[in-house]
């Protein structure tokens, strides 16, 4: 007993050594952890990279732009300036738009852009386009080959439980000649308030009354019940739950393509407004974005549904919201970032837009992206 | 005098939260009144919209929060969690208290302990790698192939996320917590007592069954109700295993659902889209429910504990 | 013949029982085995040890930035909480009247039962938005100290409350005062039960993920100087986020955090075990709230008395 108590004391002692350190500062979580010395050398890299200050930016929300961020742009930026650290993490539209709003965070990046509301409210708060991006439907349907064929009235028909299997006659009847087997339809949607589900729910609205006049669009809708229906979170979640469950249907953005692509999922032909059935190519997207016109000066537009014979019928911005009001190092730092991310030789070019599936941004949209980010600064 | 004032931090800090939590609360009573109990529909509106004024408050337009889903989702996985967790630790207490001793005891109970102390997010992490493939692919097909007469043993499976799964991961928190306790409860039981049935001529399980159980009846319902109270708050196991459904209540025991602290955890960043901040306000207002529900549970529990205790002394059993 | 029939019956209800009670056991068992082995098996394929020193990069990399930022974390929650909830406890058990010790056990108690994602939402409003610090480690460690506090308070008082009172009466009868008493007589006793309140509230703290989510926030970098408006990454936050990825360096990643969280929460808990035997302080379970014992333990009657002599 005498033993163990001593064991005690010296215990007590240590977390009073802990707590006393970390009473003194963060930088002794440096030193409290087994792996102490590695930690200080990195932070003595970052600082040192930059001859002085090293800016942190951080970066939340879409889970569409994420993978462009981490695996494209982060990596680039850190050659072309690396005084500047970006962070990203990918929390969902919904997040990006009211932590930017908040300040939590630098760049809100958003596949929605504000509603009226909220930038009259937040005056200050800017949407800029980064890049195009599309949304593909996507499924799990073992043995299925090729892509099925949808239309926005039988998805809006699927989530709201009007169809329930897949051979049901609504569904066969925009796929001639394909087999769909008897088997319950498990619709995905998002839990998080999303921008991939504000362009799904404005491409269902476009296209289905009875789903405008009900849940309407938003980066979260009121989804109509369906008992089978179950919702995840994030693009990553959404491509997980897909993958694991037959009979699944979601909406996924385009950058996560590939890999559910490799999952096993397929992707289906949506129809255009010219009534063609046209898949998320790179030319399809490209048709969507040509034949978009009258952007206004905010940006703040749906490209939902263009007319064109080839255009693909989700295609959207990808938005940085940030705030105009920025002083010092912290808004130099971004005002350059995003410069060279809308910069066709920068961010936009084909080297880390081809990966993600991304379309750089039109020439006749650079320059209004151009004019917003020349408005950041004190 | 230090110490007077450290004394009163969880006071502080009590008061803080409810304050808050209050306030920010207000306007969605305001909106919603009683409804926000009764309705199904949680809708944060068209944030795309205009604006709507009620009741002196703005909201979104066409938004409408009812709770109603997010209460049955809660109330009915911790019950299912208290189902299986009750008998499950019941009987491990019986055994952990009566039928093994010295070594073998302090083992058994330290691995029961353990399992309490396994953080909330690795127990969600095994409920969405190994329970819910194994609920959608085996559990559920052969209950619902067995359970025909009973109505919410059937139905389609669905991806095992749902009320099941969030019921299992539920009673593997809670198992500890009751086990626990009721072991305890046992061994204070009077060995007087159980020589008296077993002079009697009883057997060993006659022992435990009518003299042990109703000693401990009252304690042991508390050790329940604090197990319940805690299977209500918990969000990160839910929250993995749950589905995340709304507006819709679970149709069968495999149906996606929502608790109110899962639901919480996973909509505070949509609400903020909300420029009316009436999405924030309501998820407050579950908060509060919430808070109601949870510490109410507890203060329940803490009394049955205590005049189990009381009753114990009266009727002459004291601790050996 | 009938006296057989009844026998037989009570013969089965015996067999029944106890087989019923030790499968119960042995589920329960078999539950821990599987979760554990899980989490060891697919963590022990994923884990590398260089994970340790890299920080996270996109949906790969490694674990450093998390582990430092939860050290981080739980270090400033137990600069707060520990000092709190001793002082408060001391004072409790030693100074305070018995209805004040009564209202502050009870408000301890309530503040227990507030599910963690509510302290967590609290904290966010007030905080993050109202005091405008942002995502950082400080709204994370306030956070987690809402979490311990209570429990830290009440194994304190717990563990004073066993030193004997012939302790302190020897003690007054040298001419200790109070605060000598306490001092040099009533907590060294009291230290054992103290030390592993506040060690199993760190193992509490450390697997926390609800009251972060939206205070603590997330960040791939190395936690630094900054207390305020910087994000500050943590493990549980990799074990959640990092398993609905679809890539599988995501859930190695996801794994590896698991594993380590794991096996530091359990040894936290077991070493704790092992060192103090069984004391009872122990099993308060996870601090959510108290058990019968600690009624109990508080020495039922036979304390009331006490404290009602020393009162007089």
């Amino acid at each position: 007993m005498k033993r163990s108590m001593r064991w005690i004391c010296t215990a007590a002692g240590a977390t009073g050594i802990l707590a006393l350190v970390a009473g003194c500062g963060a930088t002794t979580a440096g030193h409290t952890s087994g792996a102490g010395a590695s930690g200080i050398d990195h932070a003595a890299d970052h600082t040192a990279a930059s001859g002085g200050q090293t800016v942190t930016l951080t970066e939340t929300g879409s889970s569409l732009l994420y993978p462009l961020f981490t695996d494209q742009w982060i990596p680039a930026y850190q050659s072309v300036n690396p005084g500047v650290h970006l962070e990203a993490s990918s929390t969902g539209s919904g997040t990006g738009i009211s932590q930017a709003v908040a300040g939590t965070v630098d760049i809100g990046a958003s596949d929605a852009y504000m509603a009226d509301q909220q930038v009259s409210q937040n005056p200050g708060m800017l949407n800029i386009p980064l890049a195009i991006s599309a949304q593909q439907v996507m499924y799990n349907l073992p043995g299925v080959r090729g892509h099925i064929q949808l239309t926005g009235d039988v998805l809006a028909n699927i989530y709201q439980g009007k169809i329930q299997y897949w051979d049901d006659p609504a569904i066969a009847a925009v796929n001639p000649g394909l087999h769909l087997p008897h088997l319950a339809i498990t619709p995905v949607t998002r839990s998080d308030g999303s921008g991939d589900t504000f362009l799904f729910t404005q491409y269902l609205s476009d296209t289905n009354s009875s789903w405008k006049d009900g849940p309407g669009y938003g980066t979260s809708v009121n989804w109509p019940p369906v008992p089978s229906e179950v919702a995840a979170n994030g693009n990553q979640g959404v491509v997980t739950t897909l993958a694991g469950t037959k009979g699944a249907i979601g909406y996924v953005g385009i950058s996560w393509l590939d890999n559910a692509v490799a999952k096993g999922l397929g992707y289906a032909a949506l129809q255009n407004k010219a009534g063609n059935f046209v898949l998320p190519t790179p030319a399809n997207i490209q048709a969507a974005a040509d034949a978009t016109t009258g952007i206004p000066k905010d940006e703040r537009v749906s490209l939902i549904d263009e007319p064109g014979q080839h255009s693909y019928p989700i295609i959207n911005f990808e938005y940085a919201i940030v705030n105009q009001h920025q002083s010092g190092a912290k808004g130099t730092a971004l005002k350059h970032f995003l410069e060279w991310a809308i910069d066709p030789q920068g961010g936009n070019a084909a080297t880390y837009m081809t990966p993600v599936h991304f379309l750089p941004l039109p020439s006749k949209v650079e320059p209004l992206s151009r004019a917003q980010i020349e408005q950041i600064g004190g | 005098m230090a110490a007077g004032i450290a004394a009163s931090s969880p006071v502080v800090f009590l008061a803080g939260i409810v304050t808050i939590v209050v306030i920010q609360a207000i306007p969605s009573i305001r909106f919603s009144g009683w409804h926000f109990l009764t309705s199904l529909t949680w809708n944060i509106g068209n944030v795309y919209g205009g604006l709507e004024h009620e009741h002196g408050v703005t909201a979104a337009s066409g938004a409408s929060f009812g709770s109603r889903v997010f209460i049955v989702g809660t109330v009915a996985s911790s019950v299912i969690a208290l189902l299986m967790a009750v008998p499950v630790s019941l009987l491990t207490a019986v055994i952990l208290a009566y039928r093994t001793r010295g070594v073998v005891r302090t083992i058994l109970s330290t691995l029961v302990e353990l399992l309490a102390g396994i953080p909330s997010v690795v127990i969600g992490l095994w409920g969405m790698t190994v329970l819910t493939p194994w609920i959608s692919t085996q559990l559920g097909p052969l209950l619902s192939r067995a359970g025909g007469v009973i109505p919410y043993l059937r139905g389609p499976v669905g991806t095992g996320m749902g009320l099941l799964a969030s019921g299992c991961v539920l009673a593997i928190m809670v198992v500890p917590i009751i086990t626990a306790t009721t072991r305890d409860l046992l061994l204070q039981v009077p060995t007087l007592y159980r020589e008296g049935g077993v002079g009697l001529g009883m057997t060993d399980w006659e022992v435990v069954r009518h003299i042990c159980f109703p000693c401990i009846r009252e304690g042991f319902i508390g050790a329940v109700a604090l197990g319940f109270g805690r299977a209500m708050g918990e969000t990160m196991a839910v929250l993995m295993v749950s589905g995340n459904a709304v507006n819709l209540l679970p149709q069968n025991l495999y149906s996606p659902i929502s608790t109110m602290a899962a639901f919480i955890a996973d909509q505070l960043d949509s609400a903020l889209t909300d420029a009316s901040k009436m999405a924030v306000h309501a998820l407050s207002e579950l908060a509060l429910l919430l808070m109601i529900l949870t510490v109410a549970t507890n203060l329940a529990a803490r009394l049955l504990v205590s005049s189990g205790r009381w009753r114990q002394r009266r009727t002459g059993v004291d601790a050996p | 013949m009938i006296a057989g029939g009844r026998r037989r019956r009570r013969k089965i209800h015996r067999f029944l029982g106890w087989g019923c009670a030790w499968l119960a056991a042995g589920l329960v068992l078999c539950c821990l085995a599987d979760m554990v082995g899980t989490v060891l098996l697919r963590g022990l394929e994923s884990f590398r040890w260089r994970m340790l020193w890299t920080p996270t990069s996109g949906s790969s990399g490694g674990l450093e930035n998390a582990l430092l930022g939860t050290l981080l974390l739980v270090a400033i929650s137990v600069a707060i909480a520990a000092p709190l909830g001793i002082l408060g406890g001391v004072y409790t058990a030693e100074f305070a009247g018995r209805r004040t010790a009564r209202v502050i056990r009870f408000v301890a108690e309530i503040l227990s039962g507030v599910p963690s994602i509510v302290i967590g939402y609290f904290a966010y409003l007030l905080l993050v938005q109202a005091c405008g610090w942002g995502f950082s480690a400080l709204a994370g460690g306030i956070s987690l100290t809402v979490m311990m506090l209570p429990y830290i308070l009440r194994s304190t008082e717990a563990s004073l409350q066993q030193v004997p009172l012939t302790l302190r009466e020897a003690a007054w009868g040298v001419g200790m005062t109070r605060f000598q008493t306490i001092r040099y007589v009533v907590v060294k006793p009291a230290m054992a039960g103290m030390a592993t309140g506040v060690l199993l509230a760190v193992a509490i703290a450390m697997g926390e993920t609800a009251p972060l989510l939206y205070t603590a926030g997330w960040s791939t970098m190395n936690p630094n100087l900054q207390l305020t408006h910087q994000p500050v990454g943590y493990l549980t936050y990799i074990v959640y986020k990092y398993i609905e990825m679809p890539f599988p360096d995501a859930h190695a990643l996801a794994y590896s955090a698991a594993l380590v969280l794991l096996m530091v929460v359990l040894l936290l808990n077991v070493a704790v075990r092992a060192v103090v035997g069984h004391a009872s302080v122990l099993r308060f379970g996870r601090g959510r709230s108290p058990r019968s014992e600690d009624y109990r333990r508080a020495g039922g009657e036979t304390w009331q008395i006490q404290r009602k002599r020393r009162r007089s």
